[in-house]
This record gives C-alpha cells, structure tokens and sequence, in this order.
C-alpha cells in the first residue's frame, strides 16, 4: 500500500470504493494437502517457457520517391506477434532525395542537390497466407504472405509529412528464431512541394532479415 | 547429405553455431499429456498438418512458444507444434491438482509492461502516437508517450508522462481516466513566412476505454484535453481524439 499513498488523492479516492484484487497473491500459495500424510515434497514453480514473440530485424532496399527518381534506403524493424495472424511493427529508415534533373533545368527545388530522407511508422500486419517453402526434399520452412499497413512520417527537405503505408510482403523462416523476408510498400503523402497540394506515392521494395526474441 | 538443400542447411546451421552460442542444453519444462493424445503440427499456426501425436501418459518438452502455439518435443524426439487449447489440458511435473492452464494464466497476470499506439487527431491535424507502460497496482498504470502531428502548417511533438487509472481492471470493456505532463514543441513549416518555433510545458488529462481482444492485446479510444504552457501568460488548449491498439509483454 505504500505506493498508494504517494499517488495523488483524486486517484485514492476513485480506487477506494472498488474490492482490491489480491490475483497476485495466487501464484505463490500452494494449496494445503487433504490428507497430512502424503509428505514427498513436490517442488512448485511457475515454468519459464522461452517465448519468440518479439522480432527485430533491418532492411535495404529502394525507395522511389514520386517527381524525384529512386534511392537506396536502409532500416530497422521492431515487431510483435500478438497471434498467428496479426502483428504489429514499428519501423524506422532512411534514404535521400535528390532534385538533379530538376537542376539540370535550371530549376533547384532543394537548397542542396541531395537531401537526406527519414520515416518512421506503426503498422498492423496479417498473415494472409501461411505455409510453407520446400528446398529440396529435405527442408521445409514455415512462411507467409501478409499485408501491412499502417501510419507514420516522412521527412525530407525539412518538412514532415503524415504518411499512409500499404504493401505485402512474403516471410521464409530458416529456422524458428530467424526471418527473411521481402517485402513492397506504397508510402503516401500529400506534398504542396511542386507548387500543388497532391497525393504522392513513394514505392519501396526491401529485402530484410529478423530475429526472434 | 550430398544435395544442394543439405549443403545450404549445414552451411545455414554453422553460422547459427557462431551468431547464436546461448543453445547450452537447458532444463526445459516438461508437461504429462492427460487428453487421449496431442497434436503435432510443422507449423505454428491452424493449417499446418499434423503430422505425429504424443499419447496420454507421456511426458513431453516444451522448447518454446509462439504467438498461442508450443513446439514440443515427444520422449521419441519427435518436434512439433501444438496449440494453447491442447497444451491447457496437460498436467505440469508439478502435480495432478496443476493444470498446465494454470501456469499460463499466472503468466499472464505477472505481465506488466504494456506497449502501445494510436492514431487520431489534434487540433484536426493527423497525430501518431505510441506509448510505453508499466501497471503499478491492479488499478494503475504509469505511462510515458510520445506523440508527433505533422498537419499543412506546423508539426507539433509532444513528450509526457501519465499516471492512468483504471476503476475495473477485470472488466472487459474497461474505462480509464488519465492526467499527464511534459513537453511539447511546435515547429512551422519552412515555406510559411516569419514562422517561429513555440515550446513549452504540457498537462493534459484524459478519458477512454479499453476493450480487451485477448488476455494480451487490447484496443482503446481516447478523448484528451491538452493544456500547452507557452509562458507565465499564456496556455492554449488542444484537443486530441484517438484509437489504437496495445499488448502486453
């Protein structure tokens, strides 16, 4: 209780009115044996079952950003599988942006002829199509096409963007703790950068590599 | 082991030899079948075959979960997937009155790391949101966010801690109530016109409610009222609405 004590009243009293749970009590207590005379001592534990859940993972691959040609692009993945069908993932990456042709005309439209490009973004995954890659006649690997989609930013030439992500992606599994996967994504955002307020649609294909913790 | 796929796969296993040396033989837990038998699958999930059982009586390991299924391995070293509704019926070295079901559920109440994140807005401007939490009591929840609304004029960054207090923790449809501080900065976009950068002190408090999907992954709405501090005169007042979703760790 003394953590309660330090928390601020208006919390207190909206807690007070409400039965405290005591679940996390139940782990510990050990039931008391029916009949006294069965003593062989059992050790109780609660099992530590090694859970992959989490993956981490990075990327290359090729950004083409819509008026300004394509780019390498590189970056680091942290996801979640909440079930066997969905996922969620944070990404973050980077790439450049240049406005050489537009030089070539006569007219620049960044202050430098390469500007650095970053994004980040949340998206929910689902596993589409599970199943499995044979090579050769004696390893198979689990695998799946999924979708993804999601919310982030895109920042280039100094200014941020709301980005709308949407793209599919195969995963081959080698091994249980470790993926491969390839992946192609629409990045979209309006931009007033050419002079009009438009959709822009930034395609991006990558070929990345995770782990599972 | 002559062909091309075995040459990859001991070429594959040597590396994994030199990344991954923490495969010292553990003491994996091990679980008595009490159903007429147990499925095994190739895969993690519910299409994959089932290509062996383990029968009632025998014991088997448990080398690791994914999502909702368990790999196992039977006493004939068979290794396979099984799901979370079979595994719950086995009974734990522990004794008979132990389900494996149980233990499950113990670890799911000695979760306390929660992540999340969310999408609304601000102000009618787009804002990403994703959160870090960490329940201190059955009732509440310590929350540190970040938030990032790039809208046509000027992004806003906002940084804050929350306390969250959730009256019916049990409940599925659970509400909750929330006062944060912190940070936030403004910054207008580079074409606009004698556009200056604004920071300053952030308080807001909010209301919401969660929906519990599963026992780790949840879904909530919000609705949030932001007080941003500019200085000893001034405090604008912002409105976010926001949906996403969380788990627990």
């Amino acid at each position: 209780m003394t953590k309660l004590t330090i928390l601020p009243l208006l919390m207190v009293t909206m807690t007070a009115v409400l039965p405290a749970a005591a679940t996390a009590q139940s782990a510990e207590s050990v039931p008391e044996p029916v009949i006294p005379a069965q003593v062989d001592r059992r050790d109780v534990h609660i099992p530590k079952i090694k859970a992959n859940d989490v993956e981490i993972g990075a990327f290359v691959g090729i950004l083409g950003v819509q008026d300004f040609g394509a780019k390498s692009s590189y970056g680091l993945r942290l996801g979640y599988h909440v079930t066997e069908d969905f996922f969620v993932e944070g990404t973050y990456a980077r790439s450049k942006v240049s406005d050489a042709s537009y030089r070539r005309l006569g007219i620049p439209i960044f202050s430098t002829e390469e500007v650095p490009l970053t994004y980040y973004n949340l998206s929910v995954g689902f596993n589409l199509f599970p199943g499995e890659v044979f090579v050769g006649s004696d390893w198979a690997m689990t695998s799946a096409v999924y979708l993804i989609g999601g919310v982030g930013n895109v920042n280039f030439n100094k200014e941020n963007h709301t980005a709308y992500n949407f793209g599919i992606g195969i995963r081959v599994l080698p091994v249980d703790w470790f993926s491969v996967r390839f992946e192609m994504r629409d990045h979209m955002f309006t931009s007033d950068l050419l002079g009009k307020n438009e959709l822009k649609h930034n395609f991006e294909m990558t070929l990345g590599a995770g782990a599972y913790f | 082991m002559g062909t091309p796929a075995g040459v990859a796969r001991w070429c594959f296993w040597a590396l994994v030899a030199l990344v991954h040396p923490a495969w010292a033989a553990e003491a994996n837990e091990r679980v008595l079948v009490a159903d007429p038998y147990l499925e095994l699958r190739t895969g993690p999930g519910r299409g994959y075959p089932i290509f062996d059982i383990a029968e009632r009586g025998e014991r088997v390991e448990i080398l690791m979960r994914h999502t909702d299924w368990f790999k196992v391995r039977t006493p004939r070293g068979k290794e396979g997937w099984v799901s979370r509704a079979q595994m719950e019926a086995t009974l734990t070295e522990a004794g008979e009155k132990r389900t494996f079901r149980d233990v499950l559920f113990d670890d799911y109440l000695a979760r306390r790391m929660e992540f999340g994140f969310a999408f609304g807005t601000l102000r009618h401007d787009p804002l990403l949101s994703a959160y870090a939490g960490y329940r201190l009591h059955d009732n509440f929840v310590a929350e540190l966010t970040i938030a990032q609304s790039a809208g046509d004029f000027s992004t806003t960054s906002l940084y804050y801690a929350s306390l969250v207090s959730q009256p019916f923790p049990e409940a599925r449809w659970s509400p909750f109530f929330a006062l944060g501080a912190g940070r936030f900065a403004n910054v207008p976009k580079s074409t606009l016109v004698s556009a200056i950068e604004t920071k300053g002190g952030l308080a807001n408090a909010a209301i919401g409610l969660r929906y519990y999907v599963t026992r780790q992954f949840f879904l909530r709405v919000e609705a949030k009222r932001h007080v941003a501090l500019i200085n000893y005169n001034s405090a604008d007042h912002y409105n976010e609405l926001s949906a996403g979703a969380a788990f627990f760790f």
